[in-house]
């Protein structure tokens, strides 16, 4: 996982730690846990898009609004979001240290 | 009351046990810290130079950011959900010496119970799967087995009976 593609992984959990924390809050308080730092978590967030490139960023912030979720996992070379194949090229050391993008729907690729 | 009942479905000791890997049950942590402890317990599912550790580490440093996992009786339950986990995976691991948690009653956490899932939980287990255990170490008798227990048998026997 290169540090752009570690950075966006991280961003959408921590999304999506935010709309459960919202969503779950009265199932979580109900268990005895304390959910009541949301404006932390948005404080964290901004500083992890602060190391993002810019574009990465856009493009996150466009396939979230579009799809829910921007990062979608690649199994047996299968874009894990639009179910379509990824090219085998994708895994070669050309790529290696670039953020790579689901050629049919646009999200971002992670290899686990 | 029913804690394991969130999302309509009971869920029962058998099926939590699933989700439990004997070989990430650890008897005897040594981290004394919340930072420490963390790292050692992700270090069970990836390699601490990994992506995977970082981004799973990362996750629940975010979530304890949201408000301690640490409850009182000296349990803690670091859990959420990353896009680094393939399934909902469950890990246990104990400390004799107490870690310094955060905890709401400020004592020291002994017993970690961690939940991670993926984002697409689709069969929605882990709200239930995080409410029975939250349910079983309420119980003082069980909580007291949980410290003792020596061998992953004799805690998923907790489990199996409580």
């Amino acid at each position: 996982m290169n540090p752009q593609e570690q950075i966006l992984v991280a961003l959408q959990d921590l999304d999506l730690m935010i709309k459960e924390a919202k969503e779950s809050q009265e199932q979580l308080e109900k268990l005895g846990f304390d959910v009541s730092g949301v404006e932390e978590l948005r404080k964290a967030r901004a500083q992890l898009t602060e190391q993002l490139d810019r574009n990465h960023l856009q493009h996150y912030e466009r396939m979230a609004a579009r799809y829910g979720r921007a990062v979608a996992p690649v199994t047996s070379d299968m874009c894990l979001g639009c179910f379509s194949r990824i090219p085998t090229s994708y895994r070669s050391s050309i790529y290696e240290g670039k953020v790579r993008m689901c050629e049919s729907c646009g999200r971002i690729l992670y290899f686990p | 009351m029913v804690r394991s009942d969130l999302a309509g479905v009971p869920m029962k000791g058998e099926e939590l046990l699933r989700f439990f890997d004997p070989k990430l049950c650890i008897f005897d942590l040594k981290a004394t810290t919340k930072d420490d402890a963390l790292r050692d317990i992700v270090s069970l599912i990836a390699p601490p130079n990994s992506g995977t550790h970082q981004v799973v580490l990362d996750m629940l440093h975010n979530r304890e950011q949201l408000g301690s996992t640490g409850v009182v009786k000296g349990v803690a339950f670091p859990h959420g959900r990353s896009l680094a986990v393939s399934k909902l995976m469950a890990i246990f691991a104990r400390s004799n010496r107490g870690v310094a948690f955060d905890s709401m009653d400020g004592e020291p956490t002994h017993l970690f119970f961690v939940l991670l899932a993926p984002p697409q939980d689709r069969a929605n287990l882990y709200l239930p799967a995080l409410g029975r255990l939250v349910e079983t170490v309420q119980d003082d008798v069980l909580r007291d087995r949980l410290m003792k227990a020596a061998s992953y048998e004799e805690f998923a026997a907790v489990f199996r009976e409580g």
